[in-house]
């Protein structure tokens, strides 16, 4: 490596990293000296050190205070099973409206139609068939990541060249080698998209429905229970969480696989 | 006596009410070059489907050494303007796809489709994505693919329309070469004239539409041919006179239309 790119990688890398941190840092800063200046408004808004230190201490598993690992887990295992479940009936609505007349006709009117209501719109329906439960959540999640699913898979299959099956039938393919060598990497890439933007919807939603139809466990009910105790300090801990875990799964963990096909191979998925 | 490998008897193919073809009768011999040529829009990249296999005819019949041409196969390999490459699959990938189909053994795959790589010249590029590559590269992966699985026929629909000029003449010395290593039959639809004086053992005029065979020039010039050969540009003259009839042709029914 010259000594003129090293330098030129530093200064890319403390612009990717340095920025972001000055960004964040100063407010923040300003934000602790200001609680420290007039500790009277540190009840309502508590020093980010004292934010800090209240997550650090909860993050063990052994003692009482561990609290706050069992609300991650229950939050990143219903995102998980939702998100998983979104992508398999996603997946399937989106390929029935890309290659079938009758689920374009029937499906995309319905999507239209039931795409602008929130998700957690459908919550009190869910809580009066379910209850209380981690399928309420888990359904809300589904629905939550479904759409931009859907959405994706179906223009995935509309934008794929039709002469990419042309060709494949040329080789003599059978309709199994079409599918699994043709059309699954064909609309990865827009699966892919819809699953990264699904999961941050459901993300969102996920959250506010734990503050309906939680029992135990999970942020959105740690956040809603701090507040009836007038915790605010577990209420900011909990917001620091949920878009800390937010950033890493939509960008760092779908990124990843995003970088490791789309961008491989050079594809521009359209928006 | 060369055996006849591709016949078309009295092809018509009808859109709804357009007749693109009409009564198209001709056939091909074995391991000749026949170029199509004509106006566009005038039907000749339909009649080149028809052959692959994605459209059928309305009537009259089209074989294929003899057995009725019913739908796409490996013994048809096809090259299109646009390339139509995978792009999730290297170069290397994309080539050894007929094969893989064909349940061909991989090491085996590999190592012809790299003899089709480096005839095409595309060696090192291997594993290559193919947004990566240039226009005329990616249309060598495309003839490269259609050779390795070694079907009887090649089709090319304008295979260098998307090439600019420079591209295009290497690519036509290059796919003479690839045509002699192969000893296909190859059929190729264009509308450049030069191409088809360069590269085809004959050459089929299709008229404007309903379009049907209006001329048939034998290129009667030995190779490897070179750009500078006089004899070429005459045989250009000639189709240039003839399809500039059909060209009028075409006009005049248009104006009748209006």
């Amino acid at each position: 490596m010259t000594y003129v790119g090293s330098i030129s990688r530093l200064a890319s890398l403390s612009n990717r990293i340095g920025v972001p941190i000055i960004a964040i840092g100063l407010p923040l800063l300003a934000w602790e000296l200001l609680s420290a200046i007039y500790p009277s408004g540190s009840f309502l808004f508590p020093a980010p050190s004292s934010i800090a230190r209240l997550i650090w201490s909860q993050l063990s598993f052994d003692n009482q205070n561990g609290e706050l690992i069992g609300h991650v887990g229950y939050s990143l295992l219903r995102l998980l099973v939702g998100v998983a479940l979104a992508t398999i009936v996603g997946t399937i609505i989106g390929a029935l409206i890309g290659f079938t007349q009758w689920g374009r006709m029937i499906l995309r009117p319905l999507l239209s139609l039931f795409m602008p209501v929130p998700a957690l719109a459908w919550t009190p329906i869910f809580l009066l068939l379910i209850g209380i439960d981690n399928r309420t959540t888990i359904l809300i999640v589904l629905i939550a990541a479904s759409f931009e699913i859907i959405v994706n898979v179906a223009s995935g299959i509309d934008n794929m060249n039709r002469r990419l099956l042309w060709v494949a039938d040329s080789m003599g393919a059978t309709n199994m080698q079409k599918l699994t060598k043709v059309i699954i990497p064909g609309i990865l890439p827009y699966l892919i998209t819809g699953v990264k933007l699904g999961t941050g919807f459901a993300w969102r939603s996920l959250i506010a429905a734990e503050m309906l139809a939680a029992g135990s466990y999970g942020l959105g009910f740690m956040i809603y229970r701090a507040s009836e105790l007038l915790d605010m300090k577990t209420i900011y801990a909990g917001l620091v969480i949920i878009a800390f875990l937010g950033y890493v799964i939509e960008n760092v963990l779908i990124g990843r696989v995003e970088a490791a096909t789309t961008e491989r191979w050079g594809i521009q998925v359209e928006r | 006596m060369v055996a006849k490998k591709i016949v078309a008897q009295n092809v018509t193919k009808s859109f709804g009410s357009v007749e693109a073809i009409k009564d198209v009768t001709c056939s091909i011999l074995d391991r000749e070059f026949v170029v199509i040529i004509g106006p566009s829009g005038c039907g000749k990249s339909t009649f080149l489907y028809m052959v692959a296999g994605f459209e059928h005819p309305s009537s009259g019949a089209l074989s294929l050494d003899g057995r009725q041409i019913v739908g796409p196969g490996p013994d048809r390999g096809i090259v299109f303007q646009e390339f139509v490459l995978y792009p999730w699959r290297t170069v290397l990938r994309n080539v050894t796809l007929g094969l893989e189909i064909g349940k061909v053994a991989q090491v085996e795959a590999e190592a012809h489709a790299k003899k089709w790589i480096r005839l095409a010249g595309l060696s090192g590029f291997e594993h290559a994505y193919p947004a990566t590559l240039s226009g005329g590269m990616k249309q060598r992966v495309a003839i490269a693919r259609a050779l390795t699985y070694e079907p009887e026929v090649l089709l090319l629909d304008e295979p260098f329309g998307a090439l600019d000029v420079q591209t295009k003449n290497y690519m036509i010395r290059d796919l003479q070469n690839l045509w002699q290593e192969a000893s296909k039959t190859i059929l190729m639809v264009t509308h450049s004239i030069t191409e088809a004086v360069h590269l085809a053992d004959r050459v089929l005029i299709f008229g404007a539409r309903p379009s049907t065979i209006v001329a048939e020039v034998k290129i009667d010039v030995e190779r490897p041919r070179r750009v500078s050969n006089s004899r070429l540009k005459s045989y250009e003259d000639e189709i240039t006179a003839i399809l500039s009839d059909e060209v009028d042709k075409a006009m005049r029914q248009m104006n009748v239309a209006v």
